[in-house]
Order: structure tokens, then C-alpha cells, then sequence
């Protein structure tokens, strides 16, 4: 059985008589038999149709049964079953029991060629049938192998890069950690130092405002006094207040007074509000996410970054109203810090910075940064949110300020990017959810 | 089924006899061939064998008519035990309708009975055969000898599976033909579902195990020729 040019077997297949015995095998011995004196030795099939046949001077079978002839038959079984016949017979002249001998020598000689063929045929086909097995199981694990060989060739191949990827990766997530933690311990640090500061803060500004009323208090009895002086008309002794007036110049202490208190308590105030900055922009009081007045934040982190601001720059604000976005305040306020700061950095004279906040479509703002700086050059604007990426000189920055930014922005589920020509200053624009949810 | 030709009207069936090495296949084929009368049956043809050791298989095969004049061959085959012939077992379990598992009782065998029937269950699905829905019968052999595992140590272990349990001596010639006619049931009761054996052809059950083991007492049945 021949199946896509594969020899294939059923062990136990059904056999005929024509599979297990060939002209080869039965002609030798009906000629032989024929020799004895026979006029014809045949092998028939279950209907008495010739198979093979000898007979001297026919050529075909017509005539193989004459009438009157002697006659002996033999079956021929496989595997138990009748599958055929020997025939034998000869002319009146033979004696019937030499004939019925033949037929027996003959028989038994057939049937026992059946039985061994099929046996050497059953031994044959099983082998055939395991080998072919073998040799499919054999190029199946072949095929396993290989691709097995493959996907490790190509794993050490690729080891080396991967091994560079991951390095890569926990560099950079070493450093937003650092950086996290760095962010966290700074904020946690302004926080402890605003509460520390406020509260002898409290009591210079309540002093001052007593110290204040005392003074008034002073002064009023200093003019009392000379007052009560200049009636009682002594001169020499309101010449000598007045000398000593002079010399100790109390008439510009006086005026100075009152400048000096408003200076002090201004100055005072400052510092409040200072610490109170400092305190909202660490959002150290937070939840993870809250809902957040995006301007306020913008004025806060401008006002951490008063210091750092150059006197000639101009900081010019455009805050719409906009609804409280949910987000994370702390990572917000250093996205603004970061991006600020940038613009200070590049253009540390002459600085002019646009801030704009805008409502879009009630469902997300957009939040411009757009400065007068050198702008970013084309070749490198792909490069700008990469971590360690720096165009300060080395020491001055780890390149991780806009990366911080991007990723403060993003976790927020906002997008952040830039416009820039060289030469023709940068924008940066921040665009946030106002349900603080990415949109899937 | 090795073959089923309805036009010519002949069902070949595949019964195998399956078990570890030296359990007694052949001397069960044996048997059956000793016991059984030989009208219903040929001859049991033994391929090679090296030191009286199955290293092929062994075939008895079986006649009967159905009324319908349908002709069933039912040829039994053994397989060798022997570990190093799983491809041979794999190629005479093909298209088998019916296994006989044949332990060996000898305490000292349960390791190998245990392998080897893990084995029969992994061949028959690499053939293609569903272990569960097979038509399959226990025979634990050698009950004749000393140092075998109690009778009720193992109807207990087997009995959750359901599976037909027959204790035998193929040297004593006892539990042989039990074992053979169990397998004959429950061979014709899967083939009867898909076949119609009975409704189609007029062969009920019992005519089905009677005719292929005791055929001289079945009248009406054809006698195959000798």
C-alpha cells in the first residue's frame, strides 16, 4: 500500500492467494507433477478460475476439465481460510490412487508454500512498518533538535545585546529612583524646615507689630516730654534736649521708623509665604493623586524659583480658567520646575518666558512653556526626553530634567512635547486629562 | 478494524493480546488454539521467535457468518513484550477493536504489569486509539504459581477502573477462554454501536461469542471449511 510515496502497512491485513504466491514459486512443481503422467495441474481460485495451470500441448485453460477425466482436488488455505484450489487430472489410463497421492504431495507442497510466504510477507511488511516508524520518529526529534539548536544559537547571539538592554534599563531606572528619592527627601526636607522656621517666624512678626506699638509709645513720650519742657520755658535745659536730639539724630531715626517697621514685616510676610510655597510645591500633605489648581501650581513653582530668576527676565503669564485636574502634585510642580528652569539655563539674559494655560474640548488642558531661548536643534529634539541625556557641560547636569518631566507627565496620563527651530526659542506643551484617566 | 468492506461483505476485527514480557500471550493464544474446537478457527501462525520469546507476533484468527451472510474475521494477535520492541507493539496495536491485558500474577511482576499497562495506554493514543473508550479485559496469568499477589489485593486495585477481571493459568488452561469470550462481549458491544451488528446483520451478541468459540453448537451459523 502506497500512500505519498510512503510504504505503509496494517498489520493483519487481509491477504489473496496472488499476494502470497507468485508463477515462480507453483510452476516447477506443476510441471514436475505433470511429468508423472498427468495431462494437467492447475491452481484455481475459490470459483474455479485457473490462477496457474500446466498441461502439455494447451496454451489455455479451455479444455482443463475434459469430461470423463480422472480428477483430484486439494484446498488451499491462508491464514484458515479456503482461498483456492489445486487441481489435478489425467486420463482414464492413471491409477486414481497415485493421482489422489500427487494431489496430497502437491497440496500439502502448496499450502505449505502459502504458509511460509505469508509468514516471510507478515515479517516483511512489520519490518518495513517499524522502520518507517522509526525513521519518521527519528527525523521528528531531528526537526526538534534543530529548531532547539536554533533558538539557542540565536539566544547567544542576542545575549550580549539583551544583556546591554537590561544594564541599559536599570541605569535608568536606578536613576529616576535616585531621582524620586531625591525629589521626596528635598521636599520632605523643606517641609520640616518651613514647620521649624514658621513657628519663631510667628513670633518675629507678632513682636514686631508690638515692638511697633511700643515704639509709637516711646516716641509719644519723648514729645510729651519736650512739650512739657518748652512751657516750662527753661532754655537752657530745652537747648540742651535739642543739642542732644541733633547728636543723636532722633529726628531721622523718627522718620526711619516707620520704614523700617514695613520693611521688617514685609520682609517677614516673605518668608511666610516663601515657607508656605515651599511646603505646597513638595505637596508633602498629599494624597497620591488630588485634584490640582494647575495655574496656582504655575505661580507656586514660580515662586520656588524666584532665586534663580534673573532680574531682566520677563516671566509673562496667560492662565486661563481651567478646571482642577487630577493628578499627582508633586511630580507636576517638578515637570514645570524642570522645564523653567531649562529656559533660565539656556538664556540666563534677556529671558522671555510665555506661560499659557488654555481648557480644550472640556475635556483635557494644554499648558504652553515658550521661551526666547537658542531653540533645540533638529538632530538632537528626538534625544531631549532620553534619561542622561545632557547638553550642559559635564558635572552641571545628569540629564535627567526633561525625563523627569516626561515621565511626571505621563504618569498623569498627559502627553508632552516640543516645537522648536534653532535660533527661534522652544515650546514645550503639556497636555493633560482633566479625569486624571488615559484614554485606552 | 483492519477492514470492513461492505460490498464484498467482510469485516476483519483486531483483537490484541498485550501485557509485559513473559506473561504468557502466546501460551494464551495457545491455549485458545488447544481449547477451542477448529471449525471457527485457522491456525495459529507463530512468526520467528528467539528462545521461545515473541519477538514479532503470534495470529489465531476466527470466522463466522452473520445471518446477513456478512463474513467477520476476527484475527487475535499478541505482541512481544519486551521493552526494546515498542515499535513493533506500536504497529500490531494499530487499528485494534479490543485489547486483553495479560499480567503476570508473580508479586515480583506488579512493577512490570504497572509499565507495561502505561505503556499500552501511551501507544494506543499514539496510534490513535482512545484508552478510555477501547473495549479492554484484565487477565492476570499464572495463578498456578507461588509467590503471587493476592486475589482480592488485585480486584481492589482494579476495581475502580470497571475493567473485566479474569484470573487464569494458560499452562493449566484454565481463565483462557473466559478471558477470550469477555473480550469478544465487550468487542461486540462497542462494534454493535457503530456497525449495526445486530439491527444490519442478524448477529446478536451471544450468536457473535458462541460462533467464534464454540461453533459446532451454534446451528444455523456457516461452517467455515477446513
Amino acid at each position: 500500500m502506497t500512500v505519498q510515496g510512503s510504504i505503509s502497512f496494517v498489520v493483519g491485513e487481509e491477504k489473496k492467494l496472488t499476494d502470497v504466491l507468485s508463477e515462480s514459486d507453483v510452476m516447477p512443481l506443476l510441471k514436475s507433477v505433470v511429468g508423472a503422467g498427468l495431462d494437467l495441474a492447475a491452481i484455481v481460485d475459490t470459483a474455479g478460475e485457473p490462477l496457474w495451470f500446466f498441461a502439455p500441448g494447451e496454451t489455455r485453460p479451455g479444455s482443463m476439465l475434459p469430461l470423463g477425466a480422472a480428477q483430484e482436488c486439494r484446498p488451499i488455505m491462508l491464514s484458515g481460510d479456503t482461498v483456492g484450489r489445486v487441481h489435478l487430472s489425467a486420463g482414464g489410463e492413471i491409477d486414481p490412487a497415485l493421482l489422489r497421492f500427487l494431489a496430497r504431495v502437491v497440496g500439502d507442497a502448496v499450502n505449505s508454500m502459502v504458509q511460509t510466504n505469508l509468514k516471510r510477507m507478515m515479517v516483511t511488511e512489520l519490518h518495513t512498518k517499524v522502520v518507517q516508524m522509526s525513521y519518521d520518529e527519528l527525523l521528528e526529534k531531528n526537526r526538534q533538535l534543530s529548531a532547539s539548536e536554533q533558538k539557542y544559537r540565536e539566544l547567544a547571539e542576542h545575549l550580549e545585546v539583551r544583556v546591554q538592554d537590561r544594564t541599559a534599563e536599570l541605569k535608568q531606572a536606578y536613576a529616576r529612583m535616585l531621582q524620586q528619592e531625591k525629589m521626596a527627601s528635598v521636599g520632605q526636607l523643606a517641609a520640616g524646615m518651613a514647620h521649624e522656621i514658621n513657628n519663631p517666624l510667628s513670633f518675629v512678626l507678632s513682636n514686631l507689630k508690638t515692638l511697633e506699638k511700643y515704639v509709637s509709645r516711646f516716641t509719644e513720650l519723648a514729645g510729651f516730654y519736650e512739650e512739657q519742657v518748652a512751657q516750662a520755658g527753661s532754655d537752657a535745659v530745652t537747648r540742651c534736649l535739642q543739642a542732644k536730639r541733633s547728636e543723636l539724630k532722633i529726628d531721622f531715626i523718627l522718620d526711619d521708623l516707620g520704614d523700617l517697621f514695613t520693611q521688617s514685616h514685609a520682609g517677614a510676610e516673605r518668608v511666610k509665604k516663601i515657607l508656605s510655597d515651599l511646603r505646597g510645591f513638595s505637596h508633602i500633605d498629599d494624597a497620591e493623586h488630588s485634584q490640582l489648581d494647575v495655574n496656582a501650581e504655575i505661580e507656586r513653582t514660580l515662586s520656588v524659583l524666584s532665586s534663580e530668576i534673573p532680574g531682566d527676565a520677563e516671566i509673562t503669564r496667560e492662565l486661563a480658567e481651567i478646571p482642577l485636574v487630577v493628578c499627582r502634585g508633586a511630580l507636576l510642580c517638578q515637570a514645570f520646575l524642570n522645564i523653567i528652569r531649562n529656559a533660565i539655563q539656556v538664556k540666563p539674559h534677556g529671558l522671555r518666558l510665555r506661560i499659557r494655560t488654555a481648557l480644550h474640548a472640556n475635556d483635557h488642558i494644554t499648558i504652553v512653556f515658550k521661551d526666547n531661548g537658542p531653540g533645540i536643534a533638529p538632530d538632537i529634539q528626538a534625544r531631549i526626553f532620553e534619561p542622561f541625556f545632557t547638553t550642559h557641560e559635564v558635572g552641571s547636569g545628569m540629564g535627567m530634567g526633561l525625563k523627569v518631566a516626561y515621565d511626571a507627565v505621563t504618569s498623569c496620563c498627559g502627553t508632552i512635547t516640543l516645537s522648536s527651530k534653532e535660533g527661534q526659542g522652544a515650546a514645550f506643551v503639556i497636555t493633560l486629562p482633566i479625569n486624571g484617566r488615559c484614554n485606552e | 478494524m483492519i477492514e470492513y468492506d461492505t460490498e464484498a461483505g467482510v469485516m476483519v476485527i483486531k483483537l490484541v493480546y498485550y501485557g509485559p514480557a513473559l506473561s504468557g500471550k502466546t501460551t494464551n493464544l495457545m491455549c485458545l488454539h488447544d481449547l477451542l474446537p477448529c471449525g471457527g478457527r485457522g491456525n495459529l501462525m507463530v512468526l520467528d521467535t528467539a528462545r521461545e520469546r515473541t519477538i514479532y507476533f503470534d495470529l489465531l484468527p476466527f470466522f463466522i457468518t452473520a445471518p446477513s451472510g456478512l463474513r467477520i474475521k476476527v484475527k487475535v494477535f499478541t505482541v512481544p513484550g519486551q521493552v526494546k520492541h515498542d515499535a513493533t507493539r506500536k504497529a500490531v496495536l494499530q487499528r485494534a477493536d479490543g485489547v486483553a491485558f495479560i499480567a503476570d500474577s508473580q508479586v515480583r511482576e506488579n512493577l512490570n504489569n504497572a509499565t507495561s499497562f502505561e505503556n499500552l495506554e501511551q501507544n494506543l493514543a499514539l496510534v490513535g486509539l482512545d484508552p478510555d473508550k477501547l473495549p479492554l479485559v484484565i487477565q492476570y496469568n499464572k495463578r498456578d504459581l507461588p509467590g503471587i499477589t493476592p486475589e482480592d489485593e488485585i480486584r481492589s486495585l482494579w476495581r475502580p477502573s470497571g475493567v473485566p477481571l479474569f484470573f487464569a493459568s494458560a499452562l493449566e488452561g484454565w481463565g483462557v477462554v473466559d478471558t477470550f469470550e469477555c473480550l469478544l462481549r465487550v468487542t461486540y458491544a462497542s462494534l454493535d454501536g457503530r456497525y449495526c451488528l445486530s439491527e444490519s446483520h442478524g448477529l446478536s451478541a451471544q450468536a457473535f461469542t458462541c460462533g467464534l468459540t464454540c461453533p459446532e453448537v451454534s446451528p444455523g451459523l456457516q461452517e467455515s471449511s477446513l
